[in-house]
């Protein structure tokens, strides 16, 4: 069983502090850089100490899921601030100039930021870019997360899918296609955050054409996902919206449980933990951490 | 209708101003410096706050107390007062200078909460959230004494921002009502979420919203605002928000209105039906609209919705975000002018249209947040103006 934190992670105290302070010009940006690394310092050190597979650089300069790319790539622009989902968060509604987009710039340092050893990578699925900007998925796959895999470097990709499971009548035939255009890269995940992936699991979501797929199993039945998959599976076990603190046991016992159902299993948050503080969040890593421990203690 | 027969538009403030750097500096007790002192003059200068040379003297020459801090504190609102009065907003209230935040504020004067750390609401802003942990009650009224003080300086009627139920729920982890454990993989159902926070939502209304208000109506308050930004976050719990905000105001003898911001406001159609206490739905539209001119629903594609808040059955007013409170882009009278005369035509009665900002302005700078509402409450005039014409013209 894997484990690894997808997604974008909180701000340390301090770097919510230094960037307040910015804002209001009583701080450099250089000052808030040296926050930022050393919160990515802690932040690799913490995904260390839980024993987790693949390093995240926790998206920490990401103002949220999208923006990066679209101020990155000719033919998008940031729109009105919207709420994400059922979130007091909000971000920049991707919106399109035209019909044709392009990445001009691949995504640099500052945004994927170098890790010390194997990682992966989030990025939004494209389906979730393409809501509210009348361009479909295919097409922002092809403009713009195709050119920015060719240049990431990373043992897999989790492209985070937050509204599909929220669509009113969803289909996955667009999606499949833009997804299509993405293999022969990296390892390829979509993850279902926040929303029930029951109906969209009985449309097809285990067929489409990546490595693994992620549930959130705060709102997803565990018999919902299919026996027998040969895709990872990205279980959402830890409540990114939620402070409690979830116990290692129980989230051991529920991968052993879903290992009965698929051979491979990674124990994830059900979204971005930065709808919880950074030491909520540092809690929770350790505590998937020690579950995943746990249940290869079991195994052997 | 002014008595001359003229059309007259009620214009209001939302709720929050940035606060200024001397007030934000004492209330951390950092240093104040020079730029705090020029601050204070110049602004006091401009905005005519009597006396401010006594906040200059209280900034330079006394020692950090917490004496010190209240009496800057009070200086605060009182410039947050005038830049309100001086731009010419009719009813005004202190932009939360005494607040801590809308959110943190309530939280701070409950029983039943502890808090939980910082998250980001966009940007490099963010709100502190704190976690429901035990039974809800009210530790103190927490408005009455910037209300009682606020009283005694204001020179324009008040109307008092309260932060609602159902957003502090909303707002808040759950580690009380909902279960701790077995919410794995099926084991708690949406039904059981929405039971577990309507339980929370109305505690918090009868527990602590309710006996606040109370206090503040005993104290005088004419029109209290209802903010509820939160109010749209769940799509299925809108009969919810509805629920806690009558159980909040029922019976109880005020004017009550409530504020809405950046959602979907379809959404609380038909729910709000169900509302009839709330005498004005004060709502965020202009951060959608276009900054063209323009008089016709495609000019004015940011107020679609508005026939819906037309049609409620009670007949509220609306107050009419006019002013993007995200940007420093300062509307011309001319595009608040706009505004309100597409949004009187489609109510067909201009008493029931208010004019006020999208939302608080805590955001923007005190230069542009005067700047923006000077010009909205100029743009009134000309819609006034405009209508008054046509009015006459129609006799």
């Amino acid at each position: 069983m894997e484990a690894f934190v997808p997604g974008i992670y909180p701000r340390s105290e301090a770097l919510v502090q230094a960037t307040r302070d910015l804002d209001r010009g009583r701080t450099t940006a250089e000052a808030v850089e040296a926050k930022r690394a050393q919160d990515l310092e802690r932040l690799v050190e913490v995904q260390r100490e839980a024993g987790l597979d693949l390093l995240t650089d926790g998206m920490l300069s990401w103002q949220d899921l999208f923006r990066p790319l679209v101020e990155a790539t000719d033919g998008l622009k940031t729109g009105a601030l919207t709420r994400f989902l059922d979130t007091n968060t909000f971000y920049r509604a991707p919106q399109a100039e035209g019909h044709a987009v392009r990445l001009t710039q691949p995504l640099d340092e500052r945004y994927v930021a170098p890790l010390p050893a194997a990682r992966f990578v989030t990025l939004p699925s494209p389906y979730a870019f393409s809501v509210g900007t009348g361009l479909t998925p295919g097409a922002i796959a092809e403009g713009v997360l195709k050119p920015q895999l060719e240049q990431v470097d990373a043992e897999l990709v989790v492209l985070s899918e937050p509204f599909l499971a929220r669509a009113e009548r969803p289909t996955l035939d667009d999606l499949a296609a833009a997804l299509e255009r993405l293999t022969g890269g990296p390892r390829l995940a979509l993850q279902i955050t926040f929303g029930d992936a029951g109906p969209l699991v009985e449309r097809g979501l285990f067929e489409l054409p990546v490595d693994g797929v992620g549930v959130d199993f705060y709102a997803t039945a565990a018999t919902a996902v299919p026996e027998g998959t040969d895709k990872l599976l990205l279980a959402g076990v830890l409540d990114a919206r939620n402070s409690l603190l979830e116990d290692p046991l129980e989230l051991a016992s529920f991968g052993s449980q879903l290992e009965q159902r698929v051979e491979r299993v990674a124990l994830v948050p059900n979204g971005d933990l930065q709808y919880v503080s950074e030491a909520i969040a540092r809690e929770k890593v350790l505590r998937l951490g020690r579950a995943k421990a746990q249940r290869a203690e079991e195994a052997a | 209708m002014s008595s001359n027969g003229d059309i007259k538009l009620l214009t209001h403030e939302i709720g929050s101003l940035a606060k200024p750097p001397w007030h934000v500096k004492t209330s951390a007790g950092r240093a104040v410096d020079e730029s705090d002192f020029e601050h204070a003059r110049s602004w006091g200068d401009r905005l005519g706050v009597d006396g401010h040379e006594e906040l200059v003297e209280l900034l330079q020459r006394t020692e950090p107390s917490d004496k010190r801090t209240a009496e800057v504190a009070n200086w605060s609102s009182r410039y947050a007062l005038r830049l309100l009065e001086s731009a010419g907003i009719e009813w005004v209230y202190d932009g939360e200078q005494q607040r801590t935040e809308m959110y943190a504020w309530a939280i701070e004067h409950a029983n039943g909460f502890e808090p939980r750390g910082t998250i980001r609401s966009f940007d490099n802003k963010y709100y502190s959230k704190s976690a429901v942990t035990g039974p809800i009650s009210l530790a103190t009224p927490y408005h009455n004494d910037e209300f009682s003080f606020l009283k005694s300086a204001a020179q324009h009627k008040l109307k008092i921002p309260v932060t609602g139920a159902y957003t502090l729920a909303i707002w808040s982890y759950d580690e009380f009502y909902g279960p701790s454990q077995g919410r794995l993989g099926g084991g708690a159902s949406r039904k059981d979420e929405i039971r577990a926070r309507r339980e929370f939502a109305l505690d918090i209304a009868r527990n602590l919203i309710r006996p606040n208000l109370q206090a503040l109506i005993d104290l005088g308050a004419e029109w209290i605002q209802i903010d509820e930004p939160g109010a749209s976050t769940e799509e299925d719990e809108l009969e919810l928000f509805v629920e806690s905000f009558n159980v909040s105001v029922e019976g109880l003898d005020c004017v009550f209105s409530t504020h809405l911001c950046f959602s979907d406001y379809d959404l609380f159609f038909p729910a709000i039906e169900g509302m009839s206490e709330c005498r004005q739905y004060c709502v965020g539209f202009a951060n959608y609209d276009s900054r063209e001119l323009g008089t016709s629903a495609s000019d004015r594609p940011g107020y679609e919705v508005i026939s819906k808040f037309r049609d409620l059955p009670y007949e509220p007013a609306l107050g009419l975000g006019v002013l993007d409170i995200h940007t420093d882009f300062v509307e011309s009278p001319e595009l608040v002018r706009d505004r309100i005369l597409y949004a009187v035509d489609v109510f067909g009665d201009p008493a029931r249209i208010h004019v006020c900002p999208d939302c608080g302005l805590r955001t923007r700078s005190w230069d542009v947040a005067y700047d923006k509402l000077v010009n909205m409450v100029a743009g009134t005039k000309l819609a006034e103006e405009a209508l008054s014409h046509s009015l006459a013209r129609s006799r």
